[in-house]
């Protein structure tokens, strides 16, 4: 293992590198910008957006933030545990991350086969249309994570993990947790 | 495990959990809107700083975030 002091206060070292950050920037700025469309699409047609909104399961996703933002968390504890160089707590962390991911995609699929079966796809109307493409960009975001995760496993292991890897994945799988932050309140709350 | 980011935690979970009841049980008050998207702002910035230790970063970084906030809940709120 190679655990390399960076100096985050440079402007290119951000926590995670800065294609990373590149990358979370340009991500955010996707979703954001399709959620604000979405909502001045909300103005043609009030009442259609408002009804088809309350066909959303809260709870589940509330449940689902809950899920994510603890998997967050123990990313952040891997982090943590790496730098300490207690590296079998890092990898038992790792665990506890990826258990989070796969948590909320058990319950976004459940949502989604109950969506399905309610007549409630893509093609239902224009809520629909929105809610299936930014939660379904979000779910391959997930799914990508989960599979950088997995890698990062198989690396510390074998003990062959840097420092630019474990922040970089970290960086990635919060950035999971930045756009289901604005998904959340958006699709499920407000409109 | 750092004492400061179970604290981040919990407080996540509870600003979640007030999102939702404002948005299921006190949807009639006139700026629930705003409170709901002020409230996940915060959960946005708790995770950038604390989370994905921003608050390590350059400036440059942290305002990014920031004005990205800002503009997002101002744009959305004006237009709902």
């Amino acid at each position: 293992m190679k655990t390399t002091k960076i100096d985050y206060k440079n402007i290119l070292y951000p926590p995670g590198g800065i294609l990373l950050w590149i990358l979370i920037t340009m991500e955010l700025i996707t979703f954001g910008v399709a959620l604000i469309v979405m909502v001045i699409n909300s103005k043609d047609d009030p009442q259609l957006f408002h009804e088809s909104r309350l066909h959303l399961n809260t709870t589940f996703g509330a449940i689902n933030t809950i899920f994510l933002l603890t998997s967050g968390f123990f990313m952040a504890t891997t982090v943590h545990q790496y730098h300490q160089n207690n590296y079998k707590k890092a990898g038992f962390y790792l665990n506890l991350t990826m258990i989070g991911g796969l948590l909320f995609l058990i319950i976004k699929s459940v949502e989604y086969y109950m969506k399905i079966q309610s007549g409630h796809g893509m093609g239902a109307n224009s809520f629909f249309m929105y809610y299936w493409l930014l939660t379904g960009f979000h779910v391959i975001h997930v799914i990508v994570g989960l599979v950088i995760l997995l890698f990062l496993k198989n690396s510390l292991k074998k003990e062959k993990t840097e420092t630019e890897d474990i922040e970089a994945s970290a960086a990635f799988w919060h950035m999971c947790d930045l756009i289901w932050l604005i998904l959340f309140p958006t699709l499920y709350l407000i409109i | 495990m750092k004492k400061k980011d179970i604290y981040t935690l919990a407080l996540l979970i509870v600003l979640t959990l007030t999102t939702a009841i404002f948005s299921t049980h006190l949807n009639h008050l006139k700026y629930v809107t705003v409170i709901i998207l002020g409230l996940s702002a915060i959960k946005f910035m708790l995770v950038a700083f604390q989370f994905m230790e921003l608050k390590k970063a350059n400036p440059f970084w942290k305002s990014i975030i920031v004005i990205y906030l800002i503009l997002f809940v101002t744009i959305v709120s004006v237009s709902l």
